[in-house]
């Protein structure tokens, strides 16, 4: 029968579905909200009948955090996270809508916010703003919104950083991402920090545009295209000067590795491997015995790790929790899998706040219970979410391990 | 639903396929009082095992331009008064570089002749109308070919037939005909489920039993020859094409690919076997190898797409050189009359054909029937729609509804009107796959003469999708237990896994295997239905 | 990278291993794709259930000695002695159970059917003899509107039993809720829904109301209640004025999923790197011995270890795989057995014994895989997808799964 029939898997990713629901076990959403038709129903099952009629199509699939969840437990390899978002993109006619637009243009606000941080920070912060922007545009109003800082991240790094990067042999180059260069520069600050302190510099791209998850996940997929294909030329650029590009956030990475090809439907495939997270960089490098950590000896914290959604699905939560074992001063634990709730915009829209803080609800019980010194996330959103709805405080493992670093030592063993 | 037998019928028509069906619609619409009985469940035979395929008759354009004419006619007919069995999805003819493309010409030629649209459109245009097509292909042309669900346009003949004042039985075999001298005058039947004997009288007995109506004719002694010709389709996962794909030369196997539903369907083969194993016909892997390679030549996605299960049906093929009339038949409908062809009264056959074209056999051997009865009434088939195609819902209003209600539309037209969930309980799904609610099967048990699960996946299509029953069979089992007859629900669904199992069984491996096995884990080693089988359960 | 042991497959048979493992002090990773058929669990584990004729075992230690050459079991060494090693691993990981290898005794199922079982989560209804209830009186009480507890049937089975039920339903505004979805309204999901103590609280009193005042013996719920752990169950027992027994409910298993949850819990807890939806997709064989393997998530490098242990499942998990032509062994391309031609897997009967359940990978006495015909020295084969046992026909499933797991760790300890 020449090729017929050869393969085990039908080309067709959906039809590997056996329908055994156990994907439905781990959905987030299907269980406090019943409006989402749940991973099954939405994925697989309804791809059949959309495949028949496009009028199959439910405008409920948006309730989808796209956390990945679904694919994470499928025993059959079905994607069906990207079945659901593939299908809002083909189908849907929701028009964004001023809200969600703002909430996508997590660079643009974030410029605007950046040279009036004070105000905009305080603005975000007062009653009125918030049940104003709850009741107009629809955010809701229980939201912290993340300060924004008065200095980007990028601005810093030319001032500050820059000039002494060219002194080292190897070089890397940072995709530093929204959060890091309007709200929390330190984070990308310590990642310059602890890579300088085992011998490499850190450059920034080319030009580095959103990596597009909000505006992916908002209906925008024009433009989330088209930054998608700057930073992939960027990191192109990047991979071929020989310096392979590094992430902070969870989310930028697997966004950029995974969701250009898969849903955007981008000609990513090539700098897929040149894309990775830096606590992955840094595990090989210390694995393979070509860097060493010297840690301070007083550095102590309690530290509960959360696994992001996204981090579970690139399979990546092992080289951020080895880091964190490996300095002397944590003590460790590991929160139970699952999702926080917040999925980047999702939970700042008025209409899924409740949904949002239903899903995270067994995770803060658990942090609360544990009382941890701190909560550690690769993923910024996960820290707004953990850090309002618990009151710890959230910090990425870079922090931790940039903070637990005794520098001067590890340059002398690096050297 | 037990059903008070007249004391004497104008009418007795002998099976529940899509010609029976379709002649007691039209025998009751001209104000006969009518009893159809069928042996099984409506659309059991041939009826629900073919292509679902509403011919344009392009495809017998060439070969039979009688045939041809009779398709396009009917086809026309039926999108209007059978509207909601009927998806319009027209169909592509191709000619692919190892055919020869000068048979286009006289195909286009014989199509006009026939009266059926035939247009010659340029091979990119074809991959662009239907990209699953083969894109070798060196020529297409475009004719009005649809899909059409078997099931649902046999039921809906039988509702509207009660709906006319039809009597009609289900899982009664008739056993004997009655016959007065030279006149059959009834029938006698055993009812399946409890075995008992009951009899029927009429002025008339039309044999309508398809294959088996060569068996019927014997009980009065008369010899209908007839070659039992099986055609073995298979079903794919999904729908690979949306429009109909037709191979554009001489007929042969496996040339036409149907979009079905959430499916697409490729068939046929054509072999004769003998009648003793129509009752239970099993697709060869032979079979399955001709139709997966010539499947492929049509829609290359087909090479590798999952394959949910392979069926097979039996064509009445009615043997010409037999004709006592001396007419030669050529046109596939035949129309029996015993009493001149045998001597024997009261009693005719009608045979041959397609389910194309049940419409026109019924009208044809109605009229023989007004004439012997002395009624004088015009057939009026042709422009009274079904129960369900009285009007089709706008893509706004279905865009308003959830997924249940959606796939309900498609299957039971304006009638989806009195499926209504009284709660969010019967708002759930018993199938997931094809979207049936627990409405949804109440309607059926109710309206529709559900008596088994099998019954309830030919009105439904519960258990018909991807993983062909594995959580929605036993959910329907519940709901079809009545009383405290549990045992034989679950006997029933025993039934009901081993029938499903027995489609996918000669294309078990990939996906299908791995649904195999996760059934039996469900229902056998979790459940322990295995231990619920009764000996020679219900087909 | 690297591992003293490298397990691939994260259901029961991986989990098994990985903990007995942990426990000789052995640092080992778990490479799991996606979630296991612990998911279609019935909230019990089975030794044997079946003799070879089909008749219900009674001492599944007696019949085990009796098996065919090529059942995994013959590969076990002390079968008794890793029968006890199993439960007691399953009630260190919180999993308490009742049962013994040398007597089975039997669980109802959802059809109402009886089955024979060797270990039962304690919370569960079970029965010393198939023939005899050990209650006259039941509630059978559902949760209103949820469609995989076929109460007819489950009460239909009571009833030959000689029992006297009456079948109820209660329900709590946030199932109402729930309820609005026509798909959602699963096992799993309603076990959210009942994630917390108050709303168990509400439940017992909603329980109450339905069983008030009928004097019954027991009452059976469907196993909709603690996914996590027991302590809901426990606290439902606690607050219901009758005796309270779950029964298994079709898939997605609720016990299945706390079984999954506390073993894996106790892995990484130990220690263990469970590399979860990750899928290992090849490795390097030098010599008769497997040096490291693949895997989709971890690109950039190839997984060392002194030992590995396939634990990847049959068909359904994803171990097996087939097509037209050929089963094959879905990571290294292992030499399988199984039939040729796939005419030849199947047979006509869905209830007969279908050979393709017997297809595995072939191993040698000590378990170990053979790739074309050779032996690989540091690589076994655990659970479903070893060949030569039908977990359909003869209740193997889960004692297979555990007991080869078991054992190939005693043998790479050796």
């Amino acid at each position: 029968m020449a090729d017929l029939q050869i393969n085990s898997e039908s080309v067709f990713n959906f039809e590997q579905c056996l329908k055994c629901s156990v994907c439905t076990v781990y959905c987030p959403v299907s269980a406090v909200n019943p409006a989402y038709p749940g991973p099954k129903q939405a994925g697989p099952d309804g791809e059949r009948y959309r495949l028949k009629n496009p009028v199959f199509f439910d405008e409920n699939l948006k309730k989808c955090l796209n956390c990945k969840r679904c694919e994470v437990a499928c025993p059959q390899n079905v994607k069906v996270g990207d079945i659901i978002q593939a299908a809002r993109m083909k189908y849907s006619t929701h028009k964004p809508s001023l809200r969600d637009r703002i909430l996508a243009s997590t660079d643009f606000v974030g410029t605007m916010a950046n040279r009036f941080a004070p105000i905009v920070n305080m603005t975000l912060a007062m009653g009125l703003t918030k049940s104003v922007m709850h009741s107009t545009i629809g955010v809701d109003k229980h939201r912290q919104f993340p300060a924004y800082s008065s200095k980007r991240f990028e601005t810093w790094y030319k001032r500050n950083a820059k000039a002494q990067q060219a002194q080292y042999d190897k070089q890397v180059s940072y995709f530093h991402g929204c959060y890091v260069n309007y709200n929390f520069p330190k984070l990308g600050q310590d990642l310059v920090k602890i890579m300088n302190a085992v011998g490499y510099g850190v450059q920034l791209l080319e030009k580095e545009k959103c990596c597009g998850v909000a505006k992916i996940a908002n209906g925008l997929y024009d433009q989330a295209k088209k930054h998608g294909n700057i930073n992939i030329e960027s990191i192109r650029k990047a991979k071929e000067e020989g310096r392979v590009t590094l992430a902070t956030s969870s989310t930028c990475c697997f966004t950029i590795r995974d969701e250009y090809e898969h849903i955007l439907g981008l000609e990513a495939a090539d700098v897929r491997e040149s894309m990775t997270l830096a606590t992955r960089f840094l595990y090989h490098l210390l694995d393979e015995g070509k860097i060493k950590l010297a840690f301070r000896s007083d550095y102590k914290k309690r530290v509960a790790y959360h696994s992001a959604c996204h981090m579970e699905r690139m399979g990546w939560v092992f080289y951020s929790t080895e880091l964190l074992k490996m300095i002397p001063g944590v003590e460790f634990t590991m929160l139970d899998s699952q999702c926080c709730g917040i999925s980047g915009t999702y939970g700042f829209k008025r209409e899924n706040y409740e949904t949002s803080q239903a899903i995270g609800a067994g995770l803060f019980k658990q942090i609360k219970e544990l009382a941890p010194d701190c909560v550690s996330t690769d993923c910024e959103t996960c820290k707004w979410q953990i850090e309002m709805s618990t009151g710890v405080p959230v910090e990425n493992p870079i922090c931790i391990i940039a903070d637990a670093l005794d520098v001067e030592e590890t340059i002398k063993l690096n050297s | 639903m037990d059903v008070k037998l007249k004391n004497k019928y104008d009418v007795i028509v002998i099976g529940g396929g899509i010609t029976g069906a379709g002649t007691a619609r039209d025998c009751a619409m001209r104000g006969l009082s009518v009893l159809l009985i069928e042996r099984f469940d409506y659309a059991q035979g041939a009826t629900g095992r073919n292509h679902g395929l509403l011919h344009s008759g392009a495809r017998y354009a060439v070969t039979d331009q009688e045939s041809a004419t009779e398709c396009i006619q009917e086809n026309m007919i039926l999108r209007k008064v059978a509207s909601h069995c009927v998806e319009e999805t027209d169909g592509l003819f191709i000619t692919l570089p190892e055919d020869d493309l000068g048979y286009q010409a006289t195909f286009v030629e014989s199509c006009q002749r026939a009266g059926i649209r035939a247009d010659i459109i340029d091979p990119a245009e074809a991959k662009i109308l239907e990209p699953s097509v083969n894109p070798t292909l060196i020529g297409a042309v475009r004719i009005p070919d649809a899909s059409i669900d078997p099931f649902r346009l046999t039921v809906a003949n039988v509702v509207d037939a009660r709906l006319h004042g039809a009597d009609t039985l289900t899982y009664h075999e008739v056993t004997e005909l009655i016959i007065d001298q030279t006149r059959v005058v009834g029938v006698k039947m055993r009812d399946q489920l409890t075995g008992e004997m009951r009899e029927a009288y009429a002025d008339l007995t039309i044999n309508a039993a398809g294959i088996w109506g060569m068996l019927v004719a014997k009980m009065a002694g008369i010899t209908v020859n007839m070659f039992p010709a099986k055609g073995a389709l298979l079903i794919f996962g999904h729908r690979v094409n949306n429009m109909v794909i037709n191979r554009c030369r001489k007929p042969a196997n496996a040339d036409i690919l149907v979009p079905d539903d959430a499916v697409c369907v490729i068939g046929t083969t054509s072999d004769r076997v003998p009648i003793e194993t129509c009752d239970d016909m099993k697709v060869t892997d032979e079979e399955v190898k001709v139709l997966l390679t010539e499947g492929a030549q049509l829609a290359p996605a087909l090479a590798t797409t999952r394959i949910l299960r392979a069926y097979a049906g039996v064509r009445p093929l009615v043997a010409s050189d037999n004709d006592p009339s001396g007419r030669s038949i050529s046109r596939g409908i035949v129309t029996l009359d015993h009493a001149t062809r045998d001597g024997m009264e009261g009693f005719v056959t009608i045979t041959g054909g397609k389910m194309m074209t049940y419409r026109l056999m019924a009208e044809m051997v109605t009229d023989l029937a007004c004439k012997k009865l002395g009624v004088n009434k015009a057939c009026e088939t042709a422009t009274t729609p079904l129960p369900g195609s009285e009007s089709k819902k706008s893509e706004e209003t279905l865009r308003t509804y959830n997924f249940a209600q959606k796939t309900a539309d498609g299957r039971h037209g304006t009638y989806t009107k009195d499926i209504k969930p009284a709660d969010t309980l019967e708002s759930s799904l018993v199938c997931e796959c094809e979207g049936v609610s627990v409405a949804e099967v109440d309607y059926a048990v109710n309206e529709q003469n559900v008596t088994n699960l099998i019954d309830l996946r030919r009105r439904t299509r519960m258990g018909m999708g991807t993983c062909q029953g594995q959580l929605c069979a036993c959910r329907a089992a519940g709901q079809l237990c009545q009383g405290n007859h549990a045992e034989e629900a679950a006997a029933d669904l025993a039934d009901f896994v081993n029938e499903r199992w027995k489609g996918m069984k000669p294309v078990a491996w990939g996906a299908t295997l791995n649904e195999a096995q996760l059934t039996a884990m469900v229902y056998e080693d979790l459940c322990g239905l295995n231990q619920f089988v009764k000996e020679g359960g219900k087909k | 990278m690297k591992f003293d042991t490298i397990i691939i497959g994260g259901g029961l048979s991986g989990l098994t291993a990985g903990l007995a493992l942990q426990k000789a002090g052995k640092r080992v990773a778990i490479v799991s794709m996606g979630q296991s058929t612990l998911h279609f669990n019935s909230g019990s584990f089975d030794l044997l259930g079946y003799d070879a004729q089909g008749a219900a075992v009674n001492n599944p230690l007696e019949v085990i000695a009796t098996l065919e050459d090529k059942h995994p079991y013959k590969k076990c060494g002390d079968v008794e002695a890793l029968a006890e090693e199993a439960k007691a691993l399953l009630t260190e990981a919180g999993v308490k159970v009742n049962g013994d290898a040398k007597a089975n005794h039997y669980r109802i199922t959802p059809m109402g059917a009886v089955k024979p079982a060797w270990l039962t989560i304690n919370d569960y209804a079970t029965l010393a003899q198939a023939d005899k209830l050990p209650w006259k009186k039941v509630a059978l009480v559902n949760v209103m509107g949820y469609l995989d507890f076929p109460t007819k049937f489950i009460a239909a089975g009571l009833r030959r039993l000689g029992a006297e039920v009456d079948v109820k339903a209660f329900t709590l505004p946030e199932l109402e809720t729930a309820r609005k979805s026509p798909t959602e309204m699963r096992a799993a999901n309603i076990a959210k829904v009942l994630g917390n103590e108050d709303i168990v609280k509400r439940m017992a009193t909603a329980v109450n109301e339905q069983t008030e005042g009928g004097n019954y013996d027991v009452v059976l719920l469907p196993a909709v209640l603690g996914i996590a752990d027991s302590v809901l169950s426990q606290q439902l027992k606690a607050n219901v004025n009758c005796q309270v027994q779950f029964i298994a409910t079709l898939p997605p298993s609720v016990p299945g999923v706390r079984v999954q949850n506390l073993l894996r819990k106790r892995f990484i807890a130990g220690g263990g790197v469970h590399l979860t939806g990750d899928k290992a997709t090849g490795g390097v064989i030098e010599n008769g011995t497997l040096k490291c393997i693949t895997t989709e998530n971890l690109t950039e490098t190839c997984l060392k270890a002194d030992n590995f242990i396939l634990a990847s499942g049959s068909f359904v998990s994803g171990g097996l795989t087939s097509n037209y032509e050929a089963v094959t062994e879905a990571v290294f391309g292992l030499d399988v057995e199984a039939a040729d031609n796939h005419g030849q897997w199947v047979k006509y009967n869905v209830f007969e014994a279908q050979p393709y359940m017997e297809f595995g990978v072939a191993t040698d006495q000590q378990l170990h895989v053979k790739k074309d015909g050779k032996v690989i020295n540091n690589c076994y084969a655990v659970g479903s997808v070893l060949s030569g046992h039908n977990r359909v026909k003869m209740a193997d499933g889960t004692g297979v799964s555990m007991l080869t797991a078991l054992q190939a760790v005693k043998n790479i300890l050796k």
